[in-house]
């Protein structure tokens, strides 16, 4: 067991340390940074200064080996725009992008668990039939489409919800959270629901397709055989064998959501790190690319740590080391 | 044996079940004009070739048949009680069921501990402390350390496994048992244990057995009594002894002659086949389901069902209680 999480730990480390290979590679090789911070006008002199002072002379490992050294302490560089450093930007728009994600993820995979659940119980009613089309829409509108129709509606004609930004934020010193204001939830709801249609649709899909192979399974049989309870079968038996392949997709999906959230925070004009990163790619901000590439990395490895942790919790043949060679 | 058998009330009588199969325009049927009793405390067999309906039959008691199967007409009577509308109120407490494959018959995520005390908690008011208590008497009594209770299913064998399957369908102390093929998916060595087991508990506890099976050394070895099925109609019926020393209907002569024995000179002999397969539930012919086979058939049966005659055997050679030779 301890030796199952501890090889999980180092090959998340090698991960790690190849996204950062990648990115040093973006921040060393794509475009001149020189060229970038002093403009066309340097003189020659200044611009062999400044790559000394960026250490671009030194050997190519020593530089990557450095840029790890630094990324470690959350030093990423200056910014070229501004010149404020990288790691305060992130840090400064970090919280509204995990606010939005996590309550985008929440809002999906409740109601996905839910009406995948409802829908592979009831198979053929009315509402299942009304739900499984209805997600067939939520899975083809393109997110900037269900955005703009949101904020026409809600924003627009109804003047219920604000249409953009994130409404009044408490600073923690160093957390900005909307979760304490009423006007920061109001400004929540249409970003995560826009952000979060698309996951809940196929967590919904997902929860129903194996919930309708575990419950052809032999132990569900016999439950039922048993005299079991529907409420029984469904939670005691069956739940617990649909949550793997749920809990996967569902930290893929966390992942993406962090990562993409690039369009809705573009519709919302949402503060978060997903518009920072458009900017920088419009100003070619090199070191903002490379630590926001870092950040979603470290996003991705630190979810699918969680989740093979997860797995372990729920599964006792994989905690023996066996894998799943008889279901 | 059998006048005492008689003379005490039914535990479970089914008279003329059919259970349908909708097929698009099409109404097949998978089980026909069944009728057997089970009395309390007997084991009754139930053999046939695979499709033969045993299986149905075993689900259509406990009101398990999902559509596009359904019950047809017939009456099952349970203890007095007519359940074929309404088994959810004896399933797992009067009658339980144990699978063929005990290696997918346990929620592999729960303890057996878990699951033995949800089975009970199911039927029997009693706290959750006691029925880990219970638990654990039960699976002393299977075969299995107690100990044990708080072990997953995978990290037992599949004997063992169908020893705790054993245990959950004894947990509610129902009256009956259906074991649909329980030992199928074993080896050999660890079926006759399994057998043993299962008729031992019952019979300490009067507990009645619909035993399911398609092999006729399991009915020699563990039955009373058997019922021998053939597409979805009863062939013959009787004393275990009897129906296997001179089997009356052809089809169980063939079922008999095709079981290979041990003895002295045995490997000499070409093991016995019954020529053809049995029909699909599309072609089921006309007359004796049978006749296509037997060689005996003559033109009745080719034309009109057999009804069962001395309450044994469903052929026609039997009309005028003469024995076939």
């Amino acid at each position: 067991m301890l030796i199952i999480i501890l090889r999980r730990l180092l090959q998340a480390v090698m991960v790690l340390l190849f996204v950062a290979l990648i990115s040093f590679l973006i921040f060393r090789f794509v475009g001149n940074p020189v060229e970038s911070l002093l403009g066309q006008e340097a003189t020659v002199a200044q611009r062999a200064a400044l790559e000394n002072a960026l250490g671009l002379n030194d050997p190519i490992y020593e530089q990557y080996a450095n840029f790890v050294w630094r990324a470690l302490q959350f030093d990423f560089g200056n910014s070229y725009r501004g010149a404020l450093p990288v790691a305060e930007l992130i840090a400064l728009r970090l919280p509204a992008t995990l606010e939005l994600a996590i309550t985008s993820a929440i809002f999906a995979v409740i109601f996905g668990v839910i009406t995948g659940i409802y829908t592979a119980i009831n198979r053929g009613s009315m509402m299942t039939n009304f739900i499984l089309s209805t997600s067939l829409v939520g899975v083809s509108l393109p997110t900037f489409l269900i955005g703009v129709l949101l904020i026409w509606l809600f924003s627009v004609e109804l003047n219920w919800l604000p249409s953009f930004g994130r409404g009044e934020v408490v600073d923690l010193g160093w957390w900005t959270t909307g979760y304490l204001t009423v006007s920061g939830l109001k400004s929540l709801i249409l970003p995560s629901i826009t952000l979060g249609l698309y996951q809940m649709t196929l967590i919904m899909r997902l929860t129903r397709a194996e919930m309708l192979e575990v419950l052809r399974q032999d132990y569900i049989r016999l439950a039922v055989a048993l005299g079991q309870s529907k409420r029984q079968v469904y939670f005691f038996h069956a739940l617990p064998n649909i949550l793997i392949p749920v809990i996967t997709i569902t930290g893929l999906q966390l992942g993406s959501v962090i990562a993409f959230a690039i369009i809705t925070e573009t519709v919302f004009q949402w503060p978060g790190v997903g518009l920072l990163f458009i900017n920088a790619v419009y100003f070619v901000d090199i070191p903002v690319m490379s630590a926001y590439l870092l950040l979603v990395g470290f996003a991705f490895v630190v979810i699918n740590l969680v989740v093979d942790l997860l797995y372990l919790l729920i599964d006792p043949r994989l905690r023996d080391g066996q894998l799943r060679k008889e279901v | 044996m059998s006048k005492t058998r008689e003379m005490t009330a039914p535990l479970l009588e089914i008279s003329h079940l059919s259970v349908m199969l909708k097929k698009r325009r099409d109404r097949l049927k998978a089980v026909d004009d069944l009728s057997f009793k089970v009395y309390p405390g007997e084991i009754l067999g139930l053999v046939g070739e695979s499709g033969a309906g045993k299986s149905m039959t075993g689900s259509a008691i406990l009101g398990l048949i999902d559509p596009p199967l359904y019950i047809s007409s017939g009456e099952i009577i349970f203890d007095g009680n007519r359940i074929d509308q309404n088994a959810s109120s004896i399933r797992g407490s009067k009658i339980s069921m144990i699978f063929q494959d005990p290696l997918v018959s346990l929620n592999p995520l729960r303890k057996i501990g878990d699951q033995l005390v949800e089975a009970i908690r199911t039927h029997i008011n009693m706290s959750k402390a006691e029925a880990f208590d219970r638990a654990k008497t039960l699976l002393a009594e299977v075969g299995i350390d107690p100990r044990r209770i708080n072990a997953y299913p995978h990290t037992f064998s599949g004997g063992m496994r169908q020893r705790v399957v054993i245990a959950l369908a004894l947990a509610p102390e129902p009256s009956l048992i259906i074991a649909d093929e329980p030992t199928t998916a074993l080896d050999v060595s660890v079926q006759a244990q399994i057998l043993d087991l299962l008729k031992r508990l019952c019979r300490e506890r009067g507990t009645s057995i619909i035993l399911i099976t398609h092999d006729m050394g399991v009915i020699a070895e563990t039955t009373d009594r058997v019922a021998v099925l053939y597409a979805g109609r009863l062939a013959e019926i009787g004393e275990t002894a009897s129906v296997l020393n001179s089997p009356r209907h052809p089809y169980t002569k063939g079922l008999v002659a095709a079981t290979p024995r041990i003895d002295a000179d045995s490997y000499k002999k070409k093991l016995f086949q019954i020529p053809g397969a049995m029909p699909d539930l599309e072609q089921i012919p006309q007359g004796c389901a049978f006749h296509p086979r037997c060689d005996f058939a003559n033109a009745q049966c080719k034309i009109q069902q057999p009804p069962l005659f001395e309450d044994r055997s469903a052929c026609w050679l039997l009309k005028d209680g003469s024995e076939i030779s």
